[in-house]
């Protein structure tokens, strides 16, 4: 099963599974905004989206992800909008028969998203600005 | 002539300080050139950044036709997690 959310309130993690007799493995992902970006201070992050296709890029890396691997079950929430230092980001959950393929999922899932999907973050500064991450913080 | 709109984010929209453009364009422009058009506009400001094209919510290939009523956006290093 696949489920993905784009949120924009504080992500509530997905329930650990209390019975499961087909996988042995569940693995939790959860990225916290740092409290630093290029080494400055930040507030937080301000997460935007293309809207529509950030979803659409999602899902189908999802299901590219469960097909490549042979896991069963991907789950992830990723937050929009503003998130302040500490908080999640992003939250995967993977359930796989054994450990060795859902942890290759979990890191080739995250590396993809962060080439393929359309989010972006800007950096929340100590004075009040913002900018992307990318640029410099003056 | 035909109308294109150019939606902007992240670095896009901060050397353009917009999140939308609509403007009319010659008949049979690509994406290529389209792009020299956004960079001429940040005058330099995006100098170095390397720019992906999705038509429409989908990736497109280099050089792409575009069509009246298309909306374009020129996608900067993503950067979600």
């Amino acid at each position: 099963m696949i489920k993905i959310e784009i949120v924009r309130k504080l992500i509530t993690p997905f329930p650990s599974v209390d019975f499961e007799t087909q996988d042995g493995a569940e693995l939790v992902f959860n990225g916290h905004v740092r409290a630093t970006e290029h080494g400055k201070k930040i507030t937080g992050l301000e997460y935007e989206q293309y809207e529509g296709m950030a979803e659409h890029e999602l899902k189908r890396l999802a299901e590219e992800t469960v097909k490549i691997f042979r896991i069963h079950d991907l789950y992830c929430r990723h937050r929009i909008g503003i998130v302040k230092v500490g908080e999640i980001s992003l939250h995967v959950m993977i359930l796989s028969k054994h450990r060795k393929e859902g942890l290759s999922a979990l890191e080739y899932f995250i590396a993809e998203l962060k080439k393929t999907v359309p989010i972006w973050k800007w950096a929340m500064l100590m004075n009040g600005k913002k900018i992307p991450s990318k640029c410099h913080l003056n | 002539m035909m109308k294109i709109k150019i939606k902007c984010f992240s670095q896009v929209k901060y050397a353009l300080e917009t999140d939308e453009l609509i403007l009319e364009l010659e008949s049979g422009i690509t994406t290529d050139a389209l792009q020299n058009v956004i960079r001429e506009k940040a005058n330099g400001k995006l100098d170095g950044i390397s720019l992906r094209v999705a038509v429409n919510q989908k990736y497109v290939k280099a050089n792409t036709n575009l069509k009246d009523g298309d909306e374009v956006v020129f996608i900067p290093p993503v950067q979600g997690g």
